[in-house]
């Protein structure tokens, strides 16, 4: 008995001594080692996050509206594509079927970029074609939103959006309570009994929860990838390395949200207050400030309405038509001055020697007049555009001040969906119309002109004689020339974006450092 | 004992910190509506007045009222449209005018300024919509459940209260301790636009009204809603944790992604496409009439005169029977547009419906005449000037022309008396009749039906909910 008992009380010794040593292991593994300590923290962090019932919210309502849509947006583009072909594909068949040079027009669509698939910006709001020809200034016009106004009750979902709204307000929920909520819970105090620096807990708690949101955004984005591959989006390298550092930017900004609610939770006492005090922030930075910064930019900087210069021009143009028909009226009395005293014979003869440069002279000064109506249209277009970019660069400063306008900013700059398409699209589009109003000139020169339609001449001796333009597809147009898209380079796509990228990043760091610093001084009991 | 609950609930608000800073910032944002909309209602008159005087200043100096080839009517700025821009700044608000044929609007204000476009505009529809929606919740989600954890729902119900009259009083207090105070700044909002010089018609004045009553019921939705689901879910956190979601679902994706499938779901044909067809007919018809021009045979050779008469007249005969078979087949054809339309407005607003903030939203610019149907009523609008128009220059001019015209005139001799020029100021003037009060009123019927209907839902689910609710 007594041997069974001596042998308990060793085996106990034994275990005791074995648990001991394991359990001063683990301690000296696990908590009094910093390292290991550091690593454990943030397991638990990211075991709290993905354990929560927030995690698989977040998951299933991300993965649902990326999903969503970036499935509309390839939608959506196929069916820009597809209307943009059939636009095209009529104004050839019209350019085709012309029977005369003479107002010969041309119509340029807007053609559709995959890149829209996840920010379409300002891409429903600007018209989608221009007409080209000699008499008429470029002019989009015809957005999807005015031509089909039901799509601009509730907008578009893109991905930019999902980032801009629903990822910052996901961040924010993550967070409100990362330093807060664990003094409120009593586990600070009991974390900070362990050997941890106050500099690496607010380090695992800021990782934690940024890991905890980007893997489950992560998901569907790969997933959104694959359907785009998928789907067959015709994806350029340049359309990829813009994607990638779209996400960049994504992550970046969803990065500053979360620092911030960091930064709040270690300022207030109370996660209540962090949370309503970070609702308030977002509402103004994601709702409020984008838009005051542009109304403000409006009142402060005025430009005049599309409607008034317009008028402008053509109240310019119709005086000049005036002059030049009054020029023309003299120059007719002159030749039938000239004519004065000569027989019919003599008349008919002097006019067909003189024909010809009467036709060039009216030309010329035809031309002259048109040339003075363009470089009106275009003064004014200019001053109108120098006006608007001094309003855009003052509204967009305004709103800078909110990440979330730095991010749309910079997002609808990578992807070329920004406010400067429409006037690149337009200043092309001027280019394209000297070269094709110079060939139609240049045509009409060598088929000897031809008002085109239908001719009627009525005289007593004759009667009524009708005579009708060259018959459809008469015309040589194999060789006019075609509008060429001009691509933007990368180099300045990413240098129109550089500034918003390091105001995110000047966010975010401010950010970093103040919830340090707030850490810093935080008052654990 | 019911009123005693109502006081608690509404000094509980009252007096919190939430409660400052929430009316705080909802009354600034409000007042800045009122503010924004009063200036940019100014601005967009005077943009407005400008553009008519330009059209009008364009045709001083003319001798011939046929040398008119372009006259413009433009859309007037509504001054509830800046309160709720709807999408009063996505379609074309002018309309080159001719006697005959289609007329189409262009020139959207987002087109013409995109730096607007890039975050909208600041509205009534914008702060109902999602800001007074989230402070709703906000405000609501532990109405009952934070109660609970907070231990005071026991206490309250020691004394003498059956769970009903808790419950409505919860309701009660908590509407009117957050819907009262913010009639405070839209009522100021309201003062505010005499003083900038935006004076209302008594017709406008209700129907201002009438989107604050909407937005109010609007905002009782999130309120019962909230109050519903603090009594189904045991903590409060993941009770705002569903609201938050569901306040994400119906603000911003629901609406939006109905709009989206339905435009993939019924195939409407592009405007493109209908004018490339009528492009086609009318190259047809002309080539038909080509033909027919050597049908016309002149009663007499000798008369140059009576002979350009006899053929004018044969000339208008052809045009104005090619002009109604074009008008009879681009009418067919906006039709089919039309009805396919109006398909497909009903399936995505149908769908949306489910949304109660895309109720508001469609009640809310309805009852103001910015909803989609502004654009189809702005173009009626035109076609019935149409009509005035072509009278007013066949009278002048006695043609109706529907096109450009080049006009060459040869001058005989020099005693002619010198030509007089038009007044441009004897054009018929249009007048823009916005939609009437008791259409818009019929249109916006079903929506506040609908929102009445959420509250009532939420309110009877809450009450339910709450009867069968564990206190402990």
């Amino acid at each position: 008995m007594k041997t069974i008992l001596d042998a308990s009380c060793w085996l106990f010794r034994e275990l005791d001594k074995i648990s001991s040593h394991l359990i001063n292991r683990i301690i000296n593994k696990r908590y009094l080692n910093p390292k290991k300590m550091f690593s454990t923290l943030i397991e638990k962090e990211l075991k709290s996050i993905i354990l929560g019932p927030k995690f698989l919210t977040t998951l299933v309502v991300c993965s649902i509206l990326i999903l969503l849509s970036v499935f509309i947006g390839i939608q959506e583009y196929r069916a820009a594509v597809k209307s943009y072909e059939a636009g095209m594909q009529l104004v050839d068949q019209e350019i085709q079927e012309a029977t005369s040079w003479m107002g010969m027009r041309n119509r340029i669509f807007r053609k559709p970029d995959p890149m829209q698939i996840f920010v379409s910006g300002v891409n429903n709001d600007i018209g989608r074609f221009s007409n080209i020809r000699s008499t008429e200034p470029i002019k989009l016009t015809n957005s999807i939103y005015s031509d089909d106004p039901i799509f601009a009750a509730f907008r578009f979902i893109d991905l930019s959006f999902i980032v801009q709204v629903v990822l910052s307000l996901f961040a924010i929920l993550f967070t409100y309570d990362a330093i807060n909520g664990e003094r409120e819970q009593g586990t600070l105090g009991l974390t900070f009994s362990n050997a941890i620096s106050r500099f690496q807990y607010i380090l695992i708690k800021f990782l934690g929860s940024w890991l905890g949101l980007v893997v489950p955004i992560l998901i569907p984005i790969l997933i959104s990838i694959l359907l785009i591959i998928a789907f067959g989006i015709p994806f350029t390298g340049n359309h990829w390395i813009r994607l990638i550092f779209f996400l960049g930017i994504s992550v970046l900004y969803f990065t500053f949200f979360v620092v911030l609610g960091v930064l709040i939770s270690a300022l207030t006492k109370r996660s209540t207050v962090s949370f309503l005090l970070l609702l308030v922030i977002w509402v103004t930075f994601v709702l409020i400030l984008p838009r005051v910064g542009v109304m403000a930019a409006g009142k402060i900087v005025p430009v005049p309405s599309i409607a008034e210069i317009d008028g402008q021009i053509e109240g310019f143009s119709k005086s000049r038509w005036d002059e030049y028909m009054k020029e023309i009226e003299k120059k007719f009395e002159q030749r039938n001055k000239m004519m004065e005293g000569m027989t019919e014979e003599e008349r008919e003869a002097y006019r067909d020697k003189h024909m010809w440069d009467w036709m060039q002279e009216n030309d010329a000064l035809r031309k002259k007049l048109q040339a003075d109506i363009n470089k009106f249209s275009r003064m004014l277009h200019k001053d109108l555009r120098n006006r608007k970019t001094a309003q855009e660069r003052l509204g967009f400063t305004l709103s800078r001040f909110s990440p979330a306008s730095a991010f749309q900013l910079s997002a609808m700059n990578l992807v070329g969906t920004d406010i400067d398409l429409k006037s690149r699209y337009e200043t092309a589009l001027e280019e394209y119309q000297k070269t094709f109003v110079d060939y139609v000139e240049k045509k009409q020169e060598e088929t000897g002109g031809g008002m085109g339609g239908i001719r009627i001449s009525v005289s007593s001796e004759n009667g009524a004689k009708y005579s009708f333009g060259p018959d459809k597809g008469s015309l040589e147009t194999s060789d006019m020339p075609r509008f060429q898209e001009t691509k933007q380079s990368l180099s300045s796509v990413i240098k129109s974006t550089i500034l918003d990228i390091l105001i995110l990043f000047f966010y975010s760091t401010t950010a970093v450092v103040g919830a340090f610093v707030a850490f810093l001084r935080y008052d654990l009991r | 004992m019911i009123r005693l609950v109502i006081e608690k609930e509404l000094r509980d608000i009252i007096s919190s910190t939430k409660f400052a800073i929430t009316f705080g910032v909802c009354a600034v944002l409000i007042l800045l509506a009122f503010y924004v909309g009063g200036k940019n209602h100014q601005l967009n008159l005077s943009r407005y007045e400008a553009a008519k005087a330009e059209n009008l200043r364009k045709m001083e100096g003319l001798t011939d009222w046929i040398r008119v080839n372009s006259h413009r009517i433009f859309l007037p700025p509504q001054p509830l449209e800046a309160l709720v821009t709807g999408v009063s700044n996505d379609i074309g608000r002018t309309i080159e005018m001719r006697g005959r044929g289609e007329l189409s609007s262009v020139d959207s204000r987002f087109n013409d300024d995109p730096i607007f476009a890039v975050f909208r505009f600041l509205d009534l529809d914008f702060i109902f919509q999602i800001v007074l929606s989230l402070f709703a919740i906000l405000f609501a989600f532990d109405a009952i459940n934070g109660e609970k954890e907070r231990g005071t729902l026991r206490l309250s119900f020691a004394n003498a209260i059956p769970k009903d009259k808790f419950i409505l009083a919860k309701l009660i207090g908590s509407f009117t301790a957050l819907g009262v105070p913010l009639l405070i700044p839209i009522l100021l909002g309201c003062l505010l636009l005499p003083l900038l010089g935006v004076y209302l018609t008594d017709n406008e004045w209700i129907r201002l009204g009438l989107v604050i009553f909407t937005g109010l019921i609007y905002f009782g939705v999130f309120l019962t809603l909230s109050i519903f689901l603090s009594v189904l879910t045991k903590k409060s956190s993941n009770s705002f944790l569903a609201l938050l979601v569901i306040w994400i679902l119906a603000v911003f994706i629901v609406p939006r992604s109905s709009v989206l499938l339905a435009g993939r779901a019924v195939n409407v044909p592009s405007v493109d496409e209908l004018s490339y067809k009528k492009g086609r007919f009318r190259a047809q018809l002309w080539k038909e009439d080509q033909d027919k021009l050597g049908e016309f045979k002149p009663s007499t050779d000798k008369d140059p005169e009576e002979m350009v008469k006899e053929f004018n007249k044969f000339m208008q005969e052809l045009a104005d029977e090619r002009n109604k078979k074009l008008q009879d087949y681009s009418n067919r054809l906006n039709e089919e547009r039309c009805n396919k339309q109006i398909q497909q407005e009903r399936l995505a607003f149908g769908l949306a419906r489910i949304s109660p903030s895309a109720l508001f939203s469609l009640a809310a610019t309805n009852l103001v005449g910015t909803s989609i149907g502004v654009k189809e009523h702005f173009i009626n609008e035109a076609h019935g000037y149409q009509q005035s128009f072509a009278e007013f220059m066949k009278e002048k001019t006695g043609m109706n022309l529907g096109g450009d015209v080049i006009l060459f005139r040869m001058k005989k001799g020099g005693d002619e008396e010198e030509e007089k020029p038009i007044d441009p100021s004897q054009l018929p003037k249009f007048e823009y009749r916005a939609i009437p009060l008791d259409k818009v009123l019929n249109n916006s019927i079903l929506d506040i039906g609908l929102l009445i209907l959420f509250n009532l839902v939420f309110f009877v689910g809450a009450f339910v909910g709450f009867l069968r609710f564990d206190m402990r």
